[in-house]
């Protein structure tokens, strides 16, 4: 093949300088000058079969497809020629001689290429008898629906799921005489579909989209955001795609380190997020989502430090910032803070770091060296000092003391005890003093435990107390069994180790003897209705019943363990004692001070408090005169491969379900043995990894232009 | 953010952001443009041209029809439920509109035409290569578009905008949307016009509004993209609301994709039940869409039947249909046998065909009693003439052999009309009638000037007030922006 060479041309008047190897179309294009054109595609080869493109040429008998055609040196090219024009308005024609008349009822309207083309070339076809794809809508399949009555045949979707794909589920076949998009298979799933999407993406009509309910959600979205649902819900947007892809190509290392870019507690998050990516997971509609929690902790596993040297680490700046809390929200503010130049000062009321990660989600869950290892790596980040044991009673007096900034987490450390009869019985004990007991190794149960909740933080206090030798545990809340708070996998947790639910109970009061607890009145309850915005309901008569118990757990709700009157802790408070912090970055009532996490969202999750402090510190180091940069690349530049493959039933790929220790074993043994769940083995990952959609391929594609985009560069000229 | 200034804001480029961003700029304004979808025309794209009364078209085309005639037949229509003066003023003004898109615009149009026979020839159709074709309203649309743009009018595509600033003295001073990058974006301005479209593809405010439920009595065109964003914007900025209603027609909801001779065939005045199977209109009514409309929404379950009989269904295969209009107008319908059989296959569930009229009844949900005594009575009748509702005997044909086909039809609508009070200015007024300085607005975001029902006897209604209002908000706006 020769090398391209320059060359200089004109094209309708304007002299344009490109190279040899640049189609016609291109260098129009490049230089605002619009052709129409409808086969080709920036991913594709061109085809030169939709006739749209066509130029008159100087010097050269009839018209020529400038998708096609090399530019040469002194070439004259018209996009106008008459000729060309006439066979544009043909070519119009007789896509309209197959695609419905009318666009009412196509969702595609507004977006939608063929009208675009249409409305430029000032024809609107119907001059030849309409000569209709009589098909019907195909709703099959999962994730794409085909409703090829409105197919114009311009193959793009074929091209892309061959040529960039390598799938090959989509072809072209006669049916009947009449030449048609089909599937290669009985369906997308048995014809080896990857639901990659990229047909959707590059149909010009309303022939091939997503279902309603996906397209919907991506509704205000970017494209970025809106292809991968994973990465956009998760709160601080790790790149779930590229990841699991780094598992797929074996490099486990960079798998980890492209999570490290996001957050500094990979690890533990494999264990204990919540894993919103997996609620967004598009694999759901084929049969269930990607296990993408046990991916990380799997990539997590295999951390070989090399990211470290990639990271950042800017000079001392001097500037001192007090950390209010040492749990996800304020380590992570301590590991940006340090490596941003900053001094850090951690104040942490208990006697070691990790906050809810060490006291809230027991140890069987979450081993104690898993938060210790990365707990370890924040107090390396820089300069981070910690005084454990303290307890800062007011925030603005830090100011005061020196630092330049104050970041208050301080999480909800107090569980809410509720105001009913019995709940100072003897035996009565709240959620998070029994949690915080239990990792201390002082907690202590009855043989009959009745917790009060149905949120994951009641689900731990059921396995605590089976772990320290209950032997019955039930469990009473207020929610129907599919409206508690509580995972579903949590839940199926203490399932397995023998919780007894009870489902839409309220529970009126705790019965005592001798002042010592002795059982829980539970009635059921119906008719949940709002009145004056808040949820109300009514007991059902006759449904009275009572708990045995001699331990009875409150795992009702949490809070700061800030006091109620604002003077105190000196921020302004909401909601009770909730920090009131305004914006993303949780700006504070007193300039200088910042909050986030569950002191200012309320309980919610590891991922979501790290995510909120990300933006603080953000804040933080720009009103200390920085840039506000915490990005890094930590991971290996990633090739991301376009060629899918066809796989066969690929759809059907069933989720691996992780080493989880039996209920009884685990719940035996839970001193001397490991965590109650092994996650994946290498086997297990890589075949979990395999069956990822790989939305993110989708965004590689070139996203639809039309006539009116080349407006205003023309204008520039 | 990206940041801009202009001195006007157009919100929506269907042919009323259109027009007024074309007036505006040609006024001398700098005029920016936050449009929604990848596509300029909004639901006009589909359309076939605006309405024109005292054009040299119908001058030429010898049509008898002038600004009073027009206002007076307009006005007794409405029963004067009606903004008088803002109908007089469109009315006055779309001669001259006409005028402007082709002379300032370089828009071509084919004459002007009625919708069905019985309408005036309002209807100013858009030329398709230089003769009458469908959908010109793109193409116009464009025109109107090239033009703003000569006049400097910048496009913003894929930007929709989802705030109207005002100022500490309560005056408009910005636009703020977000691009397809997810960029936010703020044009700074002096004066915004709003023509959004209305809220056709939002089922919860169209029943809030109008009180109709889409799907269950109201099969509207949900054209995407039109959220009622507009209005809802007015709302917050300090605009007056309106009744808001729909622009009532009939349609099969399922067969927009078909063939076009099914429409074209049921939509003959033939047999109309309802789900008693009575009959319950002069079927001669069926081609005016806006009265179908309205007596189909009257009936229980808002559904109407269609029906004719193998011997009918012939007659219009060999000789053609009796009456067409402008949309629905097949060369022939030669294939109605094959298409319906083949509509029936692909489980379309708007079209039937059975052996027997017990059949039939049975397909449609209709009492087959009461469906045969109405054919009964109605067969007779095709002998004595229309002693219920009069329809002219050249149209009573028997319903006698079988197969028998029918059509089940609902009320339909091209959208939503109505939402934001202005005036014949199209300035935006408050609940009190007190101007909201520097916000205007156009188009179907505020026509309530049918009053009930849509004056479908004018084709080119809807379009032609869109153009019009358009142009009045971006003279308006224009004035206001460039005052000191």
């Amino acid at each position: 093949m020769s090398e391209a060479k320059e060359v200089t041309l004109v094209i309708d008047g304007v002299t344009i300088k490109t190279t040899s190897d640049t189609t016609i179309l291109d260098a129009a294009l490049a230089n605002g000058i619009y052709i129409p054109h409808l086969c080709s595609h920036e991913n594709l080869h061109p085809e030169g079969s939709c006739r749209m493109c066509v130029v008159g040429i100087e010097g050269v008998d009839g018209v020529v497809t400038s998708c096609t055609e090399k530019c040469k040196d002194g070439m004259v090219v018209n996009t106008k020629d008459e000729t060309a024009e006439k066979i544009r308005k043909l070519s119009c024609d007789f896509m309209f001689k197959t695609h419905p008349s009318e666009c009412t009822g196509c969702p595609k309207f507004g977006k939608c290429q063929l009208a675009s083309i249409s409305q430029y070339v000032g024809d609107t076809g119907r001059k030849l008898k309409a000569n209709p794809i009589n098909c019907k809508e195909d709703t099959t399949n999962p994730i794409i629906l085909h409703e090829m009555h409105r197919c114009i045949l311009c193959g793009r979707c074929v091209r892309v799921c061959n040529e960039v794909r390598g799938v090959g589920v989509l072809k072209f076949k006669k049916v009947n005489g009449r030449q048609k998009v089909v599937i290669d298979g009985e369906n997308l799933k048995k014809g080896g579909c990857r639901f990659c999407t990229a047909c959707v993406e590059v149909c010009p009509t309303g022939s091939i989209r997503e279902y309603k309910e996906i397209e919907d959600a991506r509704l205000g979205k970017t494209r970025e955001e809106g292809f991968v649902p994973c990465r956009s819900e998760c709160p601080a947007h790790v790149n779930v795609p590229e990841y699991i892809r780094f598992i797929n190509q074996g490099n486990y290392a960079a798998a980890n380190a492209v999570i490290r870019e996001k957050v500094p507690f990979p690890h533990a998050l494999g264990y204990i997020c919540v894993h919103n990516c997996e609620s967004a997971c598009k694999h759901h509609y084929l049969n269930e989502a990607v296990s993408i929690r046990n991916l990380k902790r799997f990539a997590a596993e295999h951390d070989d430090g090399e990211w470290k040297k990639l990271a950042f680490h800017k000079p001392a700046t001097g500037k001192k910032i007090a950390v209010i809390g040492g749990g996800p929200a304020g380590l992570t503010v301590a590991y940006y803070g340090a490596k941003l130049g900053h001094s850090i000062t951690i104040f942490e009321a208990q006697e070691k770091l990790g906050g809810q990660m060490r006291y809230g989600i027991p140890g069987y869950r979450l081993p104690r060296e898993v938060v210790d290892d990365e707990v370890q790596t924040v107090l390396e980040a820089g300069d981070v000092e910690v005084k454990n044991n303290t307890k800062v009673e007011n925030a603005p007096e830090l100011l005061k003391q020196g630092y330049d900034a104050v970041f208050v987490s301080l999480g909800t450390h107090v569980g809410a005890r509720l105001p009913l009869p019995g709940n100072d019985l003897e035996g009565v004990k709240v959620n998070t003093d029994f949690l915080r007991d239990f990792e201390n190794g002082t907690a202590e149960v009855g043989e009959h435990v009745v917790v009060l909740g149905g949120g994951n933080v009641a689900i731990d206090c059921t396995g605590a107390a089976f772990r320290l030798g209950a032997k019955t545990v039930d469990m009473a809340c207020l929610e129907a069994y599919d409206a508690m708070t509580a995972s579903d996998e949590e839940r199926s947790w203490a399932e397995e180790e023998g919780v007894v639910l009870h489902n839409s109970k309220t529970f009126p009061e705790i019965k005592g003897e001798n002042g010592h607890c002795t059982g829980v009145l539970i009635q059921s309850v119906g008719n949940f209705r709002k009145e004056n915005g808040r949820m109300v309901f009514d007991k059902l008569e006759g449904t009275e019943e009572i708990l045995e118990a001699d331990t009875v757990i409150f795992a009702t709700g949490q809070r700061p363990s800030i006091p109620m009157e604002e003077e105190k802790f000196g921020l302004a408070l909401t909601h009770g004692n909730y920090v009131a912090a305004q914006g993303p970055d949780g700006e504070t009532s007193v300039e200088g001070i910042w909050a986030a996490g569950d002191c200012v969202t309320g309980t919610r999750s590891v991922i979501a408090a790290i995510a909120a402090a990300r933006d603080s510190i953000i804040a933080i180091d720009k009103y200390l005169g920085g840039e506000g940069n915490i990005e890094e690349a930590l991971a290996p530049k990633q090739f991301r491969d376009p060629h899918l493959g066809k796989v066969e039933n690929f759809g059907d790929k069933e989720r691996t379900a992780p080493r989880v220790v039996p209920a009884p074993k685990r719940v035996a043994e839970y001193k001397t043995a490991g965590p109650m769940d092994y996650g994946f083995d290498e086997e297990m990952a890589r075949c979990e990894a395999s069956r990822c959609l790989q939305c993110d391929l989708r965004c590689d594609l070139a996203p639809q232009k039309f006539w009116n985009d080349y407006q205003g560069k023309e204008k520039a000229e | 953010m990206k940041t801009l200034t202009a001195d006007v804001v157009v919100i929506g480029s269907g042919p009323s952001g259109l027009s007024a961003a074309a007036q505006a700029s040609e006024d001398g304004a700098k005029v920016v443009v936050f449009e929604k979808a990848n596509v300029s025309g909004g639901a006009a794209n589909m359309g076939m041209g605006p309405l024109g009364i005292g054009t040299k078209h119908q001058q030429d085309m010898m049509v008898d029809i002038d600004v009073k005639s027009a206002f007076k037949e307009f006005m007794e229509y409405t029963h004067w439920r009606s903004d008088a003066r803002m109908v007089k003023k469109y009315f006055e003004n779309s001669a001259d509109t006409i005028k402007w898109l082709e002379e300032s615009c370089g828009v071509e149009f084919a004459g002007a035409y009625k919708y069905f026979p019985k309408s005036h020839e309002t209807w100013h159709i858009v030329a398709v290569n230089g003769g009458i074709g469908r959908n010109g309203g793109a193409i116009m649309n464009k025109h109107i578009r090239e033009y703003a743009e000569e006049n400097g009018t910048e496009f913003l595509m894929e930007t929709p905008a989802k705030k109207i600033v005002k100022s500490d003295d309560g005056k408009i001073c910005a636009v703020i949307g977000t691009d397809a990058s997810g960029e936010e974006v703020r044009c700074d301005c002096k004066a915004v016009v709003i023509a959004t479209g209305g809220c056709g593809d939002n089922p919860q405010m169209i029943k809030e509004r109008t009180g109709y439920e889409f799907q269950k009595n109201m099969f509207n065109f949900a054209i995407p993209g039109l959220k009622g964003d507009g209005i809802k914007m007015a709302a917050e900025a300090g605009a007056g609301t309106t009744p808001m209603n729909v622009e009532m027609m009939y349609i099969l909801p399922n067969s927009d994709a078909g063939p076009d001779c099914i429409p074209a065939v049921f939509m003959q005045p033939n047999l109309l039940v309802n789900k008693l199977g009575q009959r319950f209109i002069d079927e001669e009514q069926m081609q005016n869409t806006t009265f179908t409309g309205n007596a189909i929404s009257f009936q229980k379950d808002a559904i109407a039947f269609s029906i004719i009989d193998s011997k009918i269904a012939k007659y219009y295969m060999k000789k053609g249909v009796d009456v067409v209009n402008f949309v629905h107008h097949p060369d022939d319908v030669a294939d109605f046998a094959e298409a319906v059989d083949n509509s029936i296959a692909n489980d379309n569930p708007d079209v039937v065909k059975a052996d027997t009229i017990e059949e039939l009844a049975e397909k449609l949900g209709v009492d087959a009693e009461a469906l045969q005594d109405t054919i009964d009575e109605y067969n007779d009748m095709c002998e004595t003439g229309d002693n219920l509702f009069y329809k002219p005997s050249k149209y009573m044909r028997p319903i006698e052999k079988a197969p028998f086909y029918a059509a089940k039809f609902r009320p339909g609508a091209y959208g939503t009309l109505g939402g934001i009070k202005i005036n014949e200015d199209a300035q935006v007024l408050t609940q009190e009638w007190e101007k909201v300085p520097g916000l205007f607005a156009a188009g179907t975001d505020t026509c309530t000037i049918y009053g009930d029902s849509y004056m479908f006897l004018m084709p080119g209604n809807t379009m032609g007030y869109c153009i019009n209002t358009g142009r009045f908000a971006g003279s308006s706006a224009a004035e206001y922006a460039q005052e000191d």
